[in-house]
């Protein structure tokens, strides 16, 4: 079933794919640090332009410091999605990347035009992304782009023997667990949920046990259903 | 298939994939063969990726896939464009989607001049307009014999006052195409609002006697200005049209394809805004500068822009 945070596209072959969709919170928070290190920039600039000003005595000084803050206004956005591949600092530091309503890298055609809107954005777009499904304001609608969490795949551990019968809750389950083992803290809680996925591999197929050592249930659970993994 | 199996069989392609997705790979250094053993794995993951989530849903295998299956995508796919350099986008892109887009830059005309009339007008019937429009003080400039805009340059520096000009006509220009996305009003309200304040301007320095200089003064920039405006405000409402009547197309595709095209005519106009700050700053408001010479100059900058806009040029397949 497809979750509602997430874009189900068809890709090749019309096989379904799941973006993982970005929701209003992370965006604004992404888009809050942008502005802070936005006004860095433009203190920066400032400053450096005094600095030069009073070096160089040129009014031209003072006319190269309002358009680089133009340019900084209209163009931070722009130009970092544009040279870090669809992401802010923002966007970085949270794990946000734009990409295309196919999931594919945006071109920088799509990139301008989606913050060319920004502007308007600030007024509606928080609106428009908090009751849109898949998060997306104005300039997204624009240019055709969404912002995902940029997740590398994903490498946990998975089970080399199945016992028969089992489907993909058990399967999820005692891959979650093995997963999660060694970070639970409560020993006794880590051997009751090994205890019980013992008591499922006795009942499905009890040859899977054949010299584990179930006094440390972790183990033997370990050592039924990860012999052969590849 | 059994989980297990299918995990033991279908894991080398997996990391093969993963591999060759790794940061620093470039598409570029892989060759012919290694592009399409990418291609075929990028393929079967997809493949891999679509029995998991159904046999296998919530699984370790189905996360991976879900993840290779994306960044691959991600990755893989995309907007390439076409990548016309600067000559090709003067020399093909803009004027392409200009003249696509010639219909509403007529509708612009059509609105700016109807407004630019009525504010003509209504100041010619009520002189007392103009003191509401232009204030107080522009008003006793007239009144002396001096426009308002000769203090563009007595106040600040004309460097500095080219570099706020053209800041501020882009803004104008920016906010104008932009706004397109709020259904074309913002562009409507701009066109109509710049034509009111022209014709009123206009209306005002002829019941001073002052519309020569005031034509003098905008000889030079004027024309191109306005043109400017005009084009990036039709941008904006191509925009505003594919919102409201997208026609036989989905809104989404139709928004896309016109925001192609009103980015191309938008950063077609963008540069000439900083050669007209150049210019209303230093040639406009310079009274050594003869009248003629002036006008020659605005034809000029207007002739040029638009012998770029309408240069014949074969339409690209869509």
């Amino acid at each position: 079933m497809a979750d509602i945070g997430r874009e189900s596209i068809l890709g090749l072959d019309n096989i379904r794919l799941d973006l993982p969709v970005a929701g209003v919170g992370s965006r604004s928070l992404a888009a809050f640090l942008d502005y802070v290190v936005l006004a860095l920039l433009v203190f920066l600039w400032v400053l450096l332009g005094a600095i030069l000003s009073a070096v160089a005595q040129s009014s031209w000084m003072a006319a190269l410091v309002l358009g680089g803050i133009f340019l900084l206004d209209w163009g931070y956005f722009a130009g970092s999605e544009i040279a870090m591949g669809g992401r802010t600092l923002g966007k970085k530091a949270l794990g946000l990347r734009v990409v295309t309503a196919e999931g594919g890298t945006p071109g920088t055609g799509a990139l301008l035009i989606r913050n060319l809107v920004r502007t308007l954005d600030i007024l509606v777009g928080v609106v428009l992304m908090a009751i849109d499904p898949l998060s997306r304001r104005l300039g997204d609608r624009l240019a055709g782009t969404l912002v995902v969490h940029d997740r590398r795949p994903e490498m946990g551990p998975v089970l080399g023997r199945v016992p028969p019968g089992w489907g993909p809750r058990e399967l999820a389950a005692a891959e979650s667990f093995l997963a999660r083992a060694g970070t639970l803290q409560d020993p006794a809680l880590r051997r009751e949920m090994a205890g019980r996925i013992l008591e499922r591999i006795r009942r499905d197929a009890p040859e899977m046990l054949a010299g584990a050592d179930e006094r440390d249930p972790v183990a033997a659970v370990r050592q039924a259903l990860q012999a052969g993994e590849v | 298939m059994d989980y297990s199996r299918f995990v033991r069989l279908r894991k080398p392609v997996w990391d093969g994939f993963e591999e060759q997705l790794a940061p620093g790979r470039k598409s570029r250094d892989m060759g012919y063969d290694g592009l399409e053993a990418m291609a075929l794995r990028y393929r079967q993951v997809l493949h891999d990726h679509a029995l998991a989530s159904s046999r296998f849903p919530g699984t370790a295998a189905a996360r991976r896939l879900r993840g290779l299956a994306v960044e691959g995508t991600r990755l893989l796919t995309g907007d390439r464009g076409e990548r016309a350099g600067l000559l090709g986008f003067f020399g093909r892109s803009f004027p392409r989607a200009f003249q696509r887009q010639l219909g509403l830059t007529g509708i612009a005309l059509g609105l700016f001049l109807f407004a630019a009339v009525w504010g003509l007008v209504l100041t010619v019937l009520r002189p007392a307009l103009g003191l509401r429009i232009l204030g107080p003080q522009a008003v006793n400039g007239l009144e002396e014999g001096h426009l308002w805009t000769e203090s563009l340059v007595t106040t600040m520096p004309p460097a500095f006052a080219s570099s706020r000009i053209a800041t501020n006509n882009l803004t104008v220009a920016l906010m104008a195409w932009s706004g397109g996305i709020l259904a074309g009003l913002v562009p409507l309200y701009s066109l109509l609002l710049n034509g009111l304040m022209l014709g009123a301007v206009l209306g005002v320095t002829l019941h001073y006697s002052m519309a020569g200089a005031l034509f003098e003064f905008i000889s030079a920039h004027g024309p191109l200005e306005i043109t400017l405006i005009l084009v990036c405000a039709a941008g904006g409402l191509s925009i505003g049209r594919a919102l409201v009547a997208a026609g036989d197309r989905p809104r989404a595709v139709a928004l896309r394809e016109t925001g192609r095209d009103a980015l191309a005519v938008l950063l077609g106009c963008l540069p000439w805004f900083v050669v007209l700050g150049v210019v209303e700053a230093f040639v406009s408001p310079a009274p050594q500068i003869p009248f003629p010479l002036k006008v020659l100059l605005g034809l000029l900058l207007e002739g040029l822009f638009l012998f770029l806009a309408f240069r014949p040029v074969p339409e690209a397949n869509r």
